[in-house]
């Protein structure tokens, strides 16, 4: 009985005495591929940095409104961004690797379900973004057209101008992602189709002296306008 | 869009087969050409009565239109030309005509590098551009434009009007006194569709490489008066006589002329830093005639319109006046359209104040540049409006001082533009 005891605890330590053996090289091969990892990453960013800088990325990140953007939602310039981007990126990819090093079955399923997510969660919020710059974009400048033609609810059509885009990017994100895909379909077709419904009502209906007006305003009038303003040349 | 361009073989077998001349003439097609006729006319006159024994060509740069009689408009041009009669006075060189046929209308700015390059491989000592578009043109002011290259050695003339007092208001408060302040040379009419220059300054323009630059297609001419003040070439004003009212009744979009003019001058600014940040007092332009002349019949203007342009787009532009304007300048003009319009005046101030900031947005990029441009059109209506009330019963001479004083104001401010030049102001969205 006791032998029997003094045995399996003999082959319990001489299997952990093995399995550390085999197990700790991994771990330290592991231990040095993430380290290695943050090097390059760290190289990589300085380097995307330096060159993104030399590129003056920041500028015409500024005058697409891409900037501003980012500072609504408390994000450093877009410099910064992409190269910090990339730092994780980058990271994240020899983590992965280095993981994939244990040897580990359920982890390597795992890693290998988040790699191929990686992608389209990338895309994603590229077109996040991306909706998000063009609905400033576009916005500001109906804005300014509006006012600089004189229309009484120029920030309404601003405002609606991003609604819709925003609205668009969001279902383009979600579907990049998978999520619900028949219902943001569904939902989009749905707001956006309610919306131009009630345009069109409000306007043919409620709105048929403003229509007028607003026919009248740019077949007939507006040159009578810009006759009562003086020269500027 | 970059452009390319080079001359067209039918264009320099004309160039080839008139050989070097002493003036050159040039006639850019912007508008439709009923006046090139009477425009060539003017010209030759001009050179039968005071550069006889010069030799002259006409470039005349033309959309290739044909008219109702299946006649370009160059044709009809060189048709008007020679039924031109001028007893006893006759110039003793052959007058060419030479034509340069596009097949789509060309922007100004082909059309001017068009006709200097006629200048350089002519090579010309004085040229001038003028617009077919001036109804009102004399031989005597194509003279006037002339006269200072060729005689007194200048190497740009800009023009100087006759005007209404509420016409060209957009020179009178912004593009003269900035310009003026800023560059340090006091050109009146930087923006304009007739000037003077001298064959070396056509070529030195010529070579520089600026041509698919976007603010050099719709105005190139103001482009050209910098380059020649920053490179130490020798420029004046002429006096020509009555602005021309061609575009009357058509109105003008503001918006449009803001981006073709204020737009120009931004990008000279921040394609020329090394020019202007260190000037600090401005020279003296040499003047052929009356410096200014101002004429004051009434006009018809709606103040009251102009007015709330300017109210409901301070209000509505908020958010984007926010992000180009420094935060006390935005308060001021917040300020101002509370007021009653009875009460409203846009201090110079303010106003000085006002573009500074927006060129110093501009060379930020704080947003879209076109964006900035449209933002100014509204405080530019409100400034209009204290203009039409301010000098409603102001004599010529008064109108003038008033001038001075916001060149003044222009010059006193100069550090603040530097300083938000260099330094970039945060804006917290």
């Amino acid at each position: 009985m006791r032998e029997t005891i003094l045995q399996g605890l003999e082959q319990v330590y001489s299997n952990l005495g093995r399995m550390i053996a085999e197990f700790l090289p991994r771990f330290l091969v592991m231990l040095i591929i993430i380290a290695i990892g943050l090097l390059v990453a760290l190289i990589l960013k300085q380097i995307l940095r330096a060159v993104l800088r030399l590129t003056k990325l920041d500028r015409v990140s500024e005058a697409a409104g891409a900037t501003n953007v980012l500072r609504m939602a408390h994000l450093p310039p877009m410099t910064e961004v992409l190269s910090r981007s990339f730092f994780w990126v980058t990271w994240l990819c020899f983590i992965l690797v280095g993981l994939s090093v244990l040897n580990i079955s359920s982890l390597q399923e795992q890693i290998s379900r988040l790699l191929r997510f990686l992608p389209e969660v990338l895309v994603a919020i590229l077109v996040l973004f991306l909706g998000v710059a063009i609905a400033n974009f576009l916005s500001r400048a109906a804005l300014l057209a509006a006012v600089n033609a004189g229309h009484a609810s120029a920030r309404i059509l601003s405002w609606a101008i991003r609604f819709v885009i925003l609205i668009l990017a969001i279902s383009m994100a979600l579907e990049e992602l998978g999520l619900a895909r028949q219902t943001v379909i569904s939902a989009f077709s749905i707001v956006f189709g309610a919306t131009m419904l009630g345009l069109a009502l409000a306007f043919g209906l409620g709105g048929q002296d403003l229509a007028r007006k607003v026919l009248e305003r740019y077949l007939g009038t507006s040159k009578k306008q810009k006759e009562k303003e003086p020269e500027p040349l | 869009m970059p452009e390319d361009f080079s001359l067209a073989d039918d264009l320099l077998r004309q160039l080839m087969s008139v050989g070097e001349v002493d003036l050159l003439v040039g006639l850019s097609a912007q508008t439709p050409g009923s006046t090139i006729g009477h425009a060539v006319e003017a010209i030759e006159q001009s050179v039968r009565q005071y550069f006889v024994r010069d030799r002259v060509v006409i470039v005349n740069v033309s959309d290739g239109v044909k008219g109702e009689a299946g006649a370009s408009e160059a044709d009809n041009g060189n048709q008007a030309a020679k039924s031109v009669r001028s007893p006893g006075i006759t110039s003793l060189r052959t007058i060419h005509r030479v034509s340069a046929d596009f097949s789509n209308p060309p922007s100004a700015g082909i059309a001017l590098r068009t006709i200097l390059s006629a200048a350089d491989l002519l090579r010309a000592r004085a040229c001038a551009v003028v617009s077919p578009a001036t109804f009102n043109i004399t031989p005597e002011s194509i003279a006037n434009l002339l006269q200072p290259i060729y005689r007194e050695k200048f190497d740009f003339a800009a023009p100087l009007y006759t005007r209404h007092k509420f016409q060209g208001l957009l020179a009178r408060n912004l593009l003269y006194p900035m310009s003026r302040a800023v560059f340090g040379w006091g050109i009146r009419e930087l923006y304009s569709d007739e000037w003077g220059f001298s064959g070396r300054l056509a070529t030195f323009c010529l070579n520089q490489n600026v041509w698919n630059e976007e603010a050099i297609h719709a105005r190139p001419e103001a482009w050209m008066a910098i380059s020649a003040m920053s490179s130490d070439y020798r420029c004046c004003q002429a006096f020509l006589g009555e602005k021309s009212q061609a575009a009357k009744g058509a109105g003008t979009d503001i918006v449009e002329a803001l981006r073709q003019t204020v737009g120009t001058l931004f990008w000279c600014l921040e394609t020329q830093p090394g020019l202007w940040l260190e000037i600090d007092k401005p020279r003296e332009v040499p003047t052929f005639g009356p410096a200014h002349d101002l004429t004051l019949e009434p006009s018809e203007l709606d103040r009251h319109r102009i007015f709330e342009m300017f109210r409901s787009g301070v209000t509505e532009l908020e958010p984007v006046l926010h992000s180009i304007l420094a935060p006390e300048t935005h308060a001021e003009i917040k300020n101002m359209v509370s007021l009653e319009e009875g009460k409203f005046r846009y201090r110079t101030d303010v106003w000085v104040r006002t573009l500074y900031d927006f060129a110093a947005s501009y060379h930020h990029a704080v947003i879209h540049r076109n964006h900035l441009i449209q933002a100014l059109a509204p405080l530019y209506r409100g400034m209009t409006h204290s203009f039409l009330v301010e000098h409603a019963d102001s004599s010529p001479a008064e109108m003038e001082a008033a001038n001075e004083m916001l060149c003044n104001e222009f010059e006193l401010q100069k550090p603040y533009l530097r300083e938000r030049w260099k330094t970039k102001v945060e804006v917290k969205s």
